[in-house]
């Protein structure tokens, strides 16, 4: 079974992007409702920079899965949430994100 | 003296100068009635001829020297008057001779001392015009400025530093190290403050500038204080300057915020072409010559945007003081070694020669990355202003307690007078621009920047035409390397 990722990103041609880097690495997409408790998943990516990526945690209520950040704000900013076990800074390319990735799921 | 109330420079001219106008009254005042008591003093005592012609003859000096050559005539004549009176009164039989002498000498007293009265008096006027003026053009700076003592009384100080010490709440008597000193307090660094006080008092002869902030406002100042010496170079006092610099460091602060706003605004389209970028390599071969062309433009250009983001942010970072560094102990012949080779294939397409020269160089206490920064941005520096057939060479060295880098090419060098500006953000060579040689301008600031958080040096060495030696020296590392 593929391991399911959830994205979070305000920009929609990144957010695009993003979607297709996470397909072609061999994962399964998923994609959250807009309000209510979001579906079980093993891994998200998000901008911490933006509120919406802090109202999606909030939402996972104490079960939120790991998390990786990509972010155009460097890491000292400080926004990175106490779940994120990664943190790249835009513009990346797609082998650090695949590596990101590969390092949450083991694989 | 007081920074505020009436005792300016202005006012105690104003105030001199009524007194210099009181004073003379009296003293002609005085001298017409020390020439009446004089006469009195003859006809009374009976000594005419005893005190004789001459007794006079300081009240026609006082009097010319006070009121002009009219007045001076008018009190020869009325003394000749006095003193011919007084002498006949007693008995004296006055030639025309004597009293043509007389009339000669006293005339000749009331003139010489109008003369000398007049050259006084405009003298007088010509000092009083030129402090004028130079107490219009202390007090029509923008900075506070005040003189003081040896012991730190003020001298002088113009209108701009009343208005600052008004605002600032300084005490309004004391030396000016104790009234700056009562309002540490107020600042948002009261101990720094202090201290930097106590430096000025505890090191007279040095100069010293200094900024701070006051709590709650936010205003900032800078002040500024340098020794006075006398003719042989002994401590005289002090002058001071005081500005407020608030309006510059909000616009510091908005550039900042600007900077980084836009490098970060940047990031999100960045990511959108190198990403999608990427996602085209998979198609490039469907796509003809020209089309794989048009994609290695673009790929160019969006790294090279890539850099001027990464620089833009690094620069305000650097500039806001926050560069932090990882230290550890680094081998400066590996980072160097390093740098070299991943230049060595632009170099190569160059044809400019790349050599390297290692010498055991003590390793140093650096972070590793930002040391590879430097190296490999002055070693890029010196391939792109290189032509086909130069070359440059990478020398690490050990010299003492330190290692030093040189990175020498044979390029274009830069022209002397504008080497000063080198290390300035932005800051562009002209043998650089006139060549159309891409660059930013914030390499070299980066790499000082760098360097000097280091605890490092970096000195130049350039002739246009001929090219250019940039050398680092770091301190080495103190931990035995293992």
């Amino acid at each position: 079974m593929k391991p399911r990722v959830l994205i979070s990103e305000p920009n929609a041609e990144v957010r695009r992007l993003l979607e297709l880097t996470v397909e072609r690495l061999g994962y399964e997409l998923v994609k959250a409702p807009p309000a209510g408790p979001p579906p079980a998943v093993d891994a998200v990516l998000l901008e911490p920079g933006s509120p919406e990526s802090h109202t999606l945690l909030h939402r996972f209520g104490g079960e939120v899965p790991p998390v990786v950040c990509l972010s155009v704000y460097p890491r000292e900013a400080g926004l990175a949430p106490p779940e994120s076990v990664a943190y790249l800074v835009k513009p990346s390319s797609t082998a650090a994100l695949g590596d990101a990735l590969r390092n949450v799921f083991g694989r | 003296m007081p920074f505020a109330g009436p005792t300016t420079m202005r006012r105690v001219l104003a105030v001199k100068h009524h007194l210099v106008r009181s004073q003379r009254r009296l003293v002609l005042i005085a001298a017409i009635l020390g020439l009446l008591v004089t006469f009195a003093v003859m006809m009374l005592t009976d000594t005419a001829k005893e005190i004789g012609a001459i007794g006079l003859a300081p009240w026609i000096g006082l009097i010319g020297y006070e009121v002009g050559t009219a007045g001076g005539v008018a009190a020869a004549a009325a003394a000749l008057g006095l003193w011919i009176v007084a002498a006949e009164a007693q008995g004296g039989s006055l030639s025309p001779l004597t009293i043509g002498i007389r009339i000669a000498a006293f005339l000749l007293f009331a003139v010489g001392s109008s003369i000398v009265g007049r050259r006084m008096r405009e003298s007088e006027r010509a000092h009083r015009t030129q402090a004028a003026l130079q107490s219009a053009l202390i007090d029509s700076t923008l900075d506070g400025i005040c003189l003081t003592d040896a012991d730190g009384n003020i001298l002088i100080s113009n209108a701009p530093l009343r208005r600052l010490s008004i605002e600032l709440g300084l005490p309004a008597e004391g030396t000016v190290p104790d009234r700056l000193l009562a309002v540490a307090g107020r600042t948002t660094e009261p101990e720094r403050y202090r201290t930097r006080m106590k430096e000025i008092a505890a090191k007279p002869m040095e100069s010293s500038a200094d900024e701070f902030e006051l709590v709650g406002s936010g205003r900032v100042f800078r002040g500024y204080t340098a020794p006075i010496t006398d003719a042989d170079g002994r401590f005289d006092g002090r002058i001071w300057t005081l500005r407020e610099v608030t309006a510059d460091r909000e616009l510091d602060r908005l550039r900042d915020a600007f900077v980084a706003a836009v490098s970060h605004e940047l990031r999100t389209p960045l990511t959108s072409i190198s990403g999608f970028l990427e996602m085209l390599r998979d198609e490039e071969q469907s796509l003809g010559d020209a089309g794989r062309m048009y994609l290695d433009v673009i790929r160019r250009s969006t790294d090279r945007l890539q850099r001027l983001v990464e620089d833009l942010l690094l620069v305000a970072q650097i500039e806001a003081h926050r560069l932090e560094l990882v230290l550890g102990t680094v081998d400066l012949d590996q980072i160097a070694a390093a740098a070299v080779e991943a230049a060595r294939p632009t170099a190569t397409e160059k044809e400019v020669d790349l050599l390297l020269e290692l010498d055991g160089a003590p390793a140093v206490r650096a972070d590793a990355g930002r040391l590879a920064q430097v190296v490999d941005n002055l070693i890029s520096n010196a391939v792109k202003f290189t032509e086909a057939g130069g070359s440059v060479t990478v020398s690490v060295v050990g010299n003492g307690p330190f290692a030093r880098l040189a990175v020498t090419d044979t390029g274009v060098g830069i022209p002397i007078d504008e080497q000063g500006q080198l290390f300035s953000s932005f800051f562009r060579a002209s043998t650089a621009t006139r060549q159309a040689i891409p660059g930013t301008g914030l390499g070299l600031v980066i790499v000082r920047a760098i360097v000097e958080q280091h605890g490092g040096t970096i000195d130049l060495e350039s002739r246009e035409g001929k090219g250019t030696k940039v050398i680092v020296t770091l301190p080495a590392d103190e931990a035995p390397t293992a």
